[in-house]
């Protein structure tokens, strides 16, 4: 067990490293020079002077391998450098921002967890009934709507028509908590309406695979109550592959965000990533690449603690 | 089944289809110019002359969703194509050559797939500047991983089937092999990838044209539309929910398309099932019994039951009668498929839905000496009998615990089912359950995960927890048969232990070894495609057996002795198979016309036997 996860740890750090190297030379190799994007306001063509005296200031004259060098070593110091643009520390930056996709994201997790887990037990109790039909279709629209389109809707009608919460913005928590979470509702109840329709469909297929399990034939050999071996046989069992799968979608919303962070104005990470890249301010980029990455695996090796946690064949094996 | 799947896939084609037959003649249609502007006359209301109103330039919003589709589909279709093409390469080549071959394609594609997708598109198209050529690129790289995986993991089942082997063997050259054997048989599978990717795509390209990074203005693209649309929200709602309601609807027509298409093409996946709880639903009636027919200790009458399947049902047991006194064991014998292991679950009333006894009584006295029929006990009633009165083991230890819990706990929660114990003092219990099974150091064993015990220790908690309540009835389906030969003694021996205690808990053994039915029986009932053939004391039906199928099968049972072994000609008929006459006469030596003409009765031939055989007197 220790060595796998050894193993494990390893493979993700090659991993993240072969992510920052290829951003790294993506963003160099492909045509736009930063300093040059960066002078050029307005659609004028910026002076060569200047443009040079912009790139020796940013080091961008120099060999790439250098920079690409000095990169990796400020990393390894915990140490992103600082943007291209406004010379702000990039992992201050990031800290600032980074809390905010991981509150949305969070939150919408746990609501499509209290939502979806128990239709998703419920209709496989009652496969083909109507409820059943009826939660189904409608887990199919919620899959099926595009996150922007519900988000500009939400805002349609709760901010326009019902003038229940304004249309989008960000408070902190610390100024003024009854209004962050106002704020927070929509987005994060935007993205919780397709992860729910997944978390319903898993948990549905993953409890019918179960009931049909011997194990649940023993237990009603057993004379226990439906309750009982629903809550312990069949759900505890249902939930590994559960886990498994939302933790996959949790990671790919991290930088996935975007269109909900675009629509809501929410200031996260997402956000901060495409106007980074819209500026080919590289720095910022690969530093938020970076940081989605490190996490994207965290959460990985999360799933795989969490799945010891329920499946013992695994914690002992 | 086929036929109701492929009925279902007709409307959500139907509707792609004319989405897509719009995409593909708008331009000869008589729309206004999508892209013509007209701001004196910008976000007019619907009219005569554009049905849909004009936008925030003044330009026609009905050509342009109609245009916008165009725009949607073709990136979504050849995103979906290119990416279905390097994906499908990738995955047949890394699957069939495997090696170094894979590692190349397969993982590295894999490696895509560890990226959030949106993050990677957004990536791509920053790099090479928004356009619909761009997203083409980004959306294919995005998505071939996705069909590299499903094919090669088809390739891999494929690829050692027996027909591709035989090829291989003929010298059939790889790349014809490919081509030829394995592209079709992955093709199905491919197939769905394919509408979902379309569906994936859609979403990705409308989504980044929302935030500007796609298909570039002024030409007509959904997201675009409602990009547009939110600033003048307020005074033109309307003018968001058209473009809205096209994306979306597109969208669920393409994942209902998916999800009928794997219908079709995996019959498996989309049966549904009455549901775990509706079993309970048709045990309305509590159980009338006829004081007059007071069994013994479990008492069948002519049970019968029906497996409903769309073309039709069938019954895989039919008018099956046996008793079980209190003491005595009845071995029940035959081969797999001949219906007695349903027998045994309809005893508990626990048949997998969908099967249903139809017919008969399942007589049952419990301790309070009052009978009850099992076959219409309402299920709270059968529910408190079970695992209490009426206790089951079964065939596989290995799938019969929960992975997931204690042996020691599952044994209790047996206990606590059915009695006020405390969780401690139910624990106690169980721990000395399984001393009694024989379960090594009980104690710390019983702590144990179901994974870390072996076979027969498994198998002995299982007996545990079917005895932990001191059970009227016990019924064993096969529980030998899952285990090791030395482990079959043992656990025999167990039951006979437990037997032999002077109790009076009535067994059924179900089996198809005769040789443990000689060792552990008093009395058997041999079993045959679904009926009871014969039945009678353990050593008068071995030793004189009274019909032709038990003859044949003590016969084909090794015996040590010089001479050779038979073999009972022909096949067992299938369940579904109406037969006229005597099920076993198409197998049978001594079948003479009336056999075929009439279904023979199971008749009592001798005091305490029976036997369904019209020439009884004849099997030697």
């Amino acid at each position: 067990m220790r060595g796998y996860a050894a193993r494990r740890l390893l493979v993700a750090l090659a991993l993240i490293w072969v992510v920052v190297t290829f951003v790294f030379l993506a963003i160099h190799l492909v045509p736009g020079d930063p300093a040059e994007l960066l002078l050029s306001q307005g659609g004028v063509a910026p002076d060569p002077g200047a443009v040079a005296e912009l790139r020796q200031k940013l080091g961008l004259d120099r060999p790439i391998l250098a920079r690409y060098v000095e990169y990796v070593a400020g990393i390894l110091h915990g140490d992103l450098g600082v943007s291209l643009r406004d010379e702000h520390s990039v992992a201050d930056e990031i800290r600032l921002r980074l809390p905010r996709t991981l509150e949305l994201i969070g939150v919408a997790a746990v609501l499509a967890l209290v939502f979806g887990l128990p239709a998703g037990t419920w209709a496989a109790l009652r496969a083909g009934g109507h409820a059943d039909r009826a939660l189904s279709v409608l887990s199919g629209i919620f899959l099926s709507v595009p996150v922007f389109v519900l988000g500009t809707i939400a805002i349609l009608v709760f901010a326009q028509k019902l003038r229940w919460v304004s249309a989008g913005g960000f408070v902190a928590f610390e100024r003024d908590p009854l209004q962050h979470l106002m704020l927070l509702a929509m987005p994060a109840g935007t993205i919780a309406v397709g992860l729910s329709a997944i978390v319903f469909r898993m948990t549905r297929s993953s409890v019918l695979e179960v009931l049909g399990r011997d194990y649940v034939r023993a237990a009603q050999a057993k004379g226990l109550t439906p309750r009982r071996i629903v809550l312990h046989h069949v759900v505890r069992t249902a939930l590994i592959p559960v886990v498994t799968v939302l933790a996959l979608h949790l990671g790919s919303l991290l930088g996935g965000t975007v269109l909900v962070e675009f629509v809501f104005n929410w200031p996260g990470l997402s956000g901060y990533l495409v106007s980074a890249v819209e500026a080919r301010d590289y720095p910022e980029v690969i530093g938020i690449v970076l940081v989605i990455s490190v996490l994207f695996v965290l959460l990985n090796l999360l799933v795989d603690l969490l799945y010891a946690v329920l499946d013992p064949r695994v914690r002992h094996g | 089944m086929a036929r109701r799947a492929m009925s279902r896939l007709l409307v959500p084609a139907a509707i792609v289809g004319a989405i897509i037959a719009v995409a593909l003649t708008v331009s000869l249609l008589p729309l206004p110019d999508p892209v013509k502007m007209s701001v004196a006359t910008r976000l007019a209301p619907p009219g005569l002359a554009h049905p849909l109103g004009l936008d925030e330039y003044g330009r026609d919003v009905l050509s342009r969703i109609l245009w916008g589709a165009r725009a949607s589909l073709s990136v979504a279709f050849l995103a979906a194509a290119v990416a279905g093409v390097i994906g499908t390469i990738l995955g047949l080549l890394g699957g069939y050559l495997r090696g170094l071959v894979e590692i190349v394609t397969v993982r590295s594609a894999e490696a895509v797939l560890c990226f959030p997708p949106l993050l990677l598109a957004l990536l791509v198209v920053t790099l090479m500047g928004p356009g619909a050529a761009t997203l083409i690129v980004a959306l294919s790289i995005l998505y071939a991983p996705g069909y590299a995986r499903v094919a090669y993991a088809q390739t891999l089942a494929v690829s050692a089937l027996d027909y591709v082997v035989a090829q291989e063997a003929l010298g059939a050259r790889p790349g014809r092999i490919l081509l030829r054997t394995i592209l079709p048989n992955v093709a199905p599978p491919l197939l769905v990838q394919f509408s979902l990717t379309v569906a994936a795509a859609m979403v990705l390209e409308s989504g980044l044209s929302f935030l500007g990074l796609g298909v570039v203005p002024p030409a007509p693209s959904w997201g675009l539309m409602i990009r547009g649309a939110r600033s003048t929200m307020e005074q033109a709602p309307l003018l968001l929910l058209w473009p809205c309601l096209a994306l979306t609807g597109t969208i669920v027509a393409l994942n209902v398309l998916c999800d009928r298409l794997r219908d079709v093409l995996d019959p498996r996946a989309g049966t549904a099932s009455a549901g775990f709880l509706g079993r309970g639903i048709a045990r309305i009636l509590p159980g009338v019994v006829d004081p007059a027919t007071r069994p013994a200790l479990l008492d069948v009458r002519g049970l019968t039951i029906e497996i409903a399947t769309s073309d039709g049902s069938f019954r895989p047991v039919r008018d099956v009668s046996l008793s079980v006194a209190p003491g005595e064991t009845l071995a029940l014998v035959g081969e797999s498929g001949s219906g007695k292991t349903l027998t045994g679950l309809a005893v508990l009333g626990l048949l997998p839905t969908g099967i249903r006894a139809t017919k008969g009584r399942i007589l049952f006295t419990g301790r309070d000496g009052r009978t009850r029929d099992l076959a219409c006990l309402p299920e709270p009633a059968l529910r408190q009998l079970r695992g209490d009165e009426i206790a089951m083991v079964f065939q596989d230890p290995g799938t019969s615990l929960n992975p997931v819990h204690r042996v020691l706990d599952q044994v209790a929660e047996t206990i606590r089912a059915h009695r006020p114990a405390t969780g401690p003092d139910a624990v106690a219990q169980a721990v000395g359950l399984l001393k009694e099974v024989g379960l090594p150091d009980p104690d710390r064993r019983g702590r144990s995960f179901p994974f870390e015990l072996s076979g027969g220790q498994r198998q002995r908690a299982m007996i545990a927890s079917a005895v932990a309540n001191g059970p009227r009835m016990l019924i064993a389906d096969e529980p030998t048969t899952a285990l090791d030969v030395t482990i079959q003694a043992q656990i025999l021996d167990l039951f006979a232990r437990l037997r032999g205690r002077g109790s009076d808990t009535g067994l059924v053994f179900i089996t198809h070894n005769l040789a443990v039915v000689a060792e552990i029986a008093d009395r058997v009932a041999v079993m045959y495609a679904g009926e009871i053939v014969e039945e009678g004391p353990v050593g008068a039906v071995f030793g004189e057996p009274r019909h032709p199928y038990t003859a044949a099968l003590i016969a084909s049972v090794p015996d040590g002795r010089e001479g050779r072994l038979e073999s009972i000609a022909g096949t067992v008929p299938p369940p579904h198979a109406e037969l006229p006459g005597c099920r076993f006469a198409p197998r049978c030596g001594l079948a003479a016309p009336e056999c075929s003409a009439e279904a023979p009765p199971l008749r009592d031939i001798a005091p305490s036997r029976a036997s369904r055989c019209l020439h009884w007197r004849d099997v030697a």
